[in-house]
C-alpha cells in the first residue's frame, strides 16, 4: 500500500489525467478501508514527528561524544586565571598559547612525537604484512592441526596482555635465557644483551605476527580471504604459479583496501598503547606513555619552582592541553581516512 | 635408495596435502612467534601463579607453594574479591545496555538523512580515542569537574537533572530503587556512548545486509516501524548480537582501566607476581567460561538465514 503511494504521486499527470496530486489522493483514499487509512495517516505522523526527534537524538549524543574534544579545544587556549573565573564556559576570554606551548615543552612533544611515528608505523607496517601472510594460511590451506592452531589465534585475542607481560619482560631482559650464557662468557658483551628500552620489544613481536592485538588481525585477514573466490587462485594455480606467488601477485592485490583498513586500527591501536610499551619502556618514549605520567611530569619539568603555583583545579588546562596534542595526530588521520575506517570494517569482512 | 623412494613420494604426494605444506609455511612465522610471546609467556604466568616468586638476577626465582597464592587472593587480599564482584556487575548490566543502545543507533543511522555522513564520523570517533590514556583523563576530567569545579559543569553532567526531572513529574521518592537505576544509566551515558562505536559499525553492516526483498515484502504487507523492526530487523541481525555481545564482553573485561585489573597491576608493582598471576588467572578463567557460556545460550536464539 504504502510503497504504491508515491509512484501514482509522482507521475500523477501520466494516470490522474489533469488531476492534482490532493484529487489524486482524495480520490484514492476513498477506496480504501479504515485501517488503511488509518495505517496512512499513522504513518504520515511518523514521517513529519520522526525526523525531528532523530535529530534532537543524535544532537545530544553527538555533544556528549564531542564534548572532551571541544572542552579540550577551549582549556588548551585560555590563560590561566580563565579557570577562575565563573563567566569562562566555553570561549576563553584571555587566549593565550602559552598552556600548549609549556605542555609541548614538558611533553618534549617534537622527539617524542617522531619516537612514537617511527615505532607506531614500522611496527604496524610489519604486523600488517605478518597477519596477512598468516591470515591467508589459515583462510585458503588445509592441513593438520589447524582448527587447534586456531583456537590458538583466538586465545590470543581472548587473553589480555597483562597476564603474560611479565614473563614476556622476563623474556626481553635476559634475551630468551641467551643473557646468563653470554655473561658467562664476558661480563661486558652480557649487559648488552638487555633488550628493554630498546625498540625491538615492540618490533620482534610484530615481526611475527605477536604485536598488538595481532590476533584479532589474523582473525580479520582470514574472514576477508575466505570470502575471495576460489576461482582466483586456481586460476593462478593452474597458470603454474606457486602458493607463494599466487599470494603476492594475485591476493594481495585484491586485498588493496583491506590491507590500508588493518593498517589504520594497527596504527590506533599502537598509539593508544601504554600497558604494554610501560612494561618495556622505563623512559617516557611515546606520546601514549607521555600523557599517562603528564602529571608527574609536568610537576617536574613545570611547577618545580617555588614561584609558580598552580592549584589541582589550574591544572586541568595542561592536562587537557596534553590530550589534545596526544589525539590531534590522530584526529587529523581520522579526518582524511575516515571512509577507510568505518566502510573497512565491513568490507575487510569482519562482519559475517 | 631410501632417498629417492623419499623424493618419489613427495612428487606422489597428493595435491591436497602439498598445499597443506605451504599452508604450515604461511603461518610458520606466527607459529614460532606465538610460541615464543604467547605460549611460553602463558605457561610461565601459570606456573608463578602456584609458587612465590623474586625475580633475581637470571630470571624468576620461586618455591613452589600450590594453591596458597589462590587461597590468599580470596582470604588475604580484602580489595580483590570486592573489585571482581563490582567488574562482573558493571558487565552484567553495561552489556546489554550498550548492545539495546547501538543497535538503535544503527538503525537511526542506516536511515536517510541528512548530515549521516557527519554522524556516522561522530559516533565512531571513540574507537580511535577511547583506549588510550587519553580517556583515562577526559574520563577524571568529566568526573571531576561535576564535583569539584564549582559547579561550572554540573549543569550538563550531573545526578541532580534527572532528580528535578523526577521530582518535575511528581514521582519522587515513589520507587527509590527504580530512580536509582534511571540515574545510574543516565550517569554512564558518557561510557556507554564511548564504549559503542565498533558495536554501532558492526550492526550497521548488518543491518545493510537484509535483503530488498524482505524489506519489499514487509511493506507490501504493512508492518509498521514496530512490526518491521522485530519481525525483520532482530532476526537478521540476531548473528551480528553475539559477535558484538562478546565482543564487549572481552572489551570491558581486559580494558586496562577496570579495577581488576588495576588490582593485579598494583600487585605486580608491589613486586608479589605470585599473587598477581593467581589473580589474574582467576579472572581469566572468569572471562572464558562467561564468553563460552555467552556463546552456548545465544546460539539457541539466533537465526541463520539458509542459502
Amino acid at each position: 500500500m504504502a510503497k504504491e503511494k508515491p509512484v501514482i504521486a509522482s507521475d500523477g499527470t501520466l494516470v490522474g489525467g489533469g488531476l492534482s496530486k490532493k484529487e489524486i489522493k482524495k480520490i484514492h483514499m476513498r477506496n480504501m478501508n479504515e485501517k488503511e487509512i488509518a495505517y496512512l495517516r499513522r504513518k504520515e505522523l511518523i514521517e513529519k514527528v520522526w525526523p525531528v526527534s532523530r535529530f534532537l537524538i543524535l544532537f545530544g549524543l553527538c555533544f556528549i561524544i564531542l564534548y572532551p574534544l571541544i572542552y579540550m579545544l577551549s582549556c588548551a587556549f585560555r590563560a590561566q586565571e580563565d579557570m577562575n573565573d565563573p563567566t569562562v564556559m566555553w570561549i576563553p576570554r584571555h587566549f593565550t598559547l602559552k598552556i600548549l606551548q609549556q605542555t609541548w615543552q614538558a611533553m618534549d612533544f617534537g622527539s617524542t612525537l617522531t619516537n612514537t611515528l617511527l615505532l607506531n608505523i614500522g611496527c604496524s607496517l610489519v604486523q600488517v604484512v605478518t597477519c596477512a601472510i598468516t591470515g591467508y594460511g589459515f583462510a585458503r590451506f588445509r592441513f593438520k592441526g589447524k582448527n587447534l592452531l586456531f583456537g590458538l589465534v583466538l586465545m590470543q585475542i581472548l587473553v589480555p596482555s597483562q597476564i603474560i607481560a611479565i614473563p614476556q619482560y622476563m623474556e626481553f631482559r635476559y634475551c630468551l635465557g641467551l643473557q646468563p650464557l653470554i655473561e658467562k662468557l664476558s661480563p661486558a658483551l652480557g649487559a648488552k644483551f638487555n633488550l628493554i628500552d630498546t625498540p625491538l620489544t615492540m618490533y620482534l613481536p610484530a615481526l611475527m605476527a605477536n604485536g598488538i592485538r595481532a590476533g584479532l588481525m589474523i582473525f580479520i585477514f582470514r574472514q576477508f580471504f575466505k570470502g575471495l573466490p576460489k576461482e582466483l587462485e586456481d586460476a593462478a594455480y593452474l597458470d603454474g604459479c606457486g602458493p607463494f606467488r599466487t599470494f603476492v601477485q594475485v591476493m594481495i592485490p585484491n586485498a588493496g583496501s583491506s590491507f590500508l583498513t588493518v593498517f589504520l586500527f594497527s596504527v590506533v591501536w599502537y598509539w593508544n598503547d601504554f600497558y604494554v610499551s610501560s612494561t618495556f619502556f622505563t623512559k617516557n618514549n611515546t606520546i601514549a606513555l607521555m600523557l599517562k605520567n603528564l602529571n608527574t611530569r609536568l610537576s617536574l619539568v613545570l611547577f618545580n619552582s617555588a614561584t609558580v603555583e598552580v592549584s589541582p583545579r589550574e591544572q586541568i588546562l595542561w592536562m587537557e592541553a596534553g590530550c589534545l596534542l596526544a589525539v590531534l595526530p590522530l584526529l587529523i588521520m581520522y579526518i582524511f581516512l575516515q571512509k577507510y575506517f568505518t566502510e573497512g570494517i565491513e568490507r575487510s569482512g569482519l562482519v559475517g | 635408495m631410501a632417498d629417492t623412494k623419499k623424493e618419489k613420494k613427495l612428487i606422489k604426494m597428493p595435491y591436497e596435502r602439498r598445499k597443506g605444506l605451504y599452508g604450515y609455511g604461511f603461518i610458520a612465522l606466527w607459529l614460532v612467534g606465538t610460541l615464543i610471546w604467547f605460549v611460553y609467556p602463558l605457561l610461565e604466568s601459570l606456573r608463578y601463579s602456584f609458587m612465590e616468586v623474586k625475580p633475581e638476577a637470571g630470571g624468576m626465582q620461586g618455591t613452589w607453594v600450590g594453591l596458597d597464592n589462590y587461597i590468599y587472593v580470596f582470604t588475604g587480599d580484602q580489595n580483590y574479591s570486592k573489585y571482581l564482584l563490582s567488574v562482573l556487575v558493571e558487565t552484567l548490566w553495561k552489556t546489554p545496555l550498550i548492545l539495546i543502545f547501538s543497535l538503535f543507533i544503527a538503525v537511526i543511522l542506516n536511515q536517510k538523512f541528512r548530515g549521516r555522513v557527519f554522524a556516522r564520523a561522530v559516533f565512531f570517533l571513540p574507537v580511535i580515542i577511547a583506549t588510550g590514556p587519553v580517556y583515562n583523563i577526559i574520563n577524571g576530567d568529566i568526573s571531576k569537574s561535576g564535583a569539584a569545579s564549582a559547579g561550572q559543569f554540573s549543569t550538563m553532567f550531573s545526578t541532580d537533572l534527572t532528580g528535578e526531572l523526577f521530582q518535575f513529574l511528581g514521582i519522587y521518592g515513589i520507587s527509590d530503587k527504580m530512580q536509582m537505576m534511571v540515574e545510574t544509566v543516565s550517569n554512564n551515558i558518557f561510557g556507554i556512548v564511548w564504549n559503542a562505536g565498533i558495536q554501532i559499525l558492526i550492526f550497521l553492516a548488518a543491518l545493510q545486509n537484509i535483503p530488498v526483498s524482505a524489506k519489499e515484502a514487509a511493506q507490501m504487507e504493512g508492518a509498521t516501524a514496530w512490526e518491521y523492526f522485530w519481525k525483520i530487523t532482530l532476526p537478521y541481525v540476531s548473528p551480528m548480537i553475539l559477535a558484538c555481545l562478546i565482543f564487549t564482553v572481552i572489551d570491558s573485561f581486559t580494558a586496562p582501566d577496570n579495577l581488576v585489573m588495576g588490582r593485579v597491576l598494583d600487585m605486580q608493582s608491589d613486586w608479589q607476581y605470585g599473587w598477581a598471576a593467581a589473580m589474574a588467572w582467576i579472572y581469566f578463567a572468569i572471562v572464558l567460561a562467561a564468553v563460552g557460556l555467552i556463546t552456548l545460550v545465544m546460539n539457541k536464539f539466533i537465526y541463520y538465514e539458509v542459502d
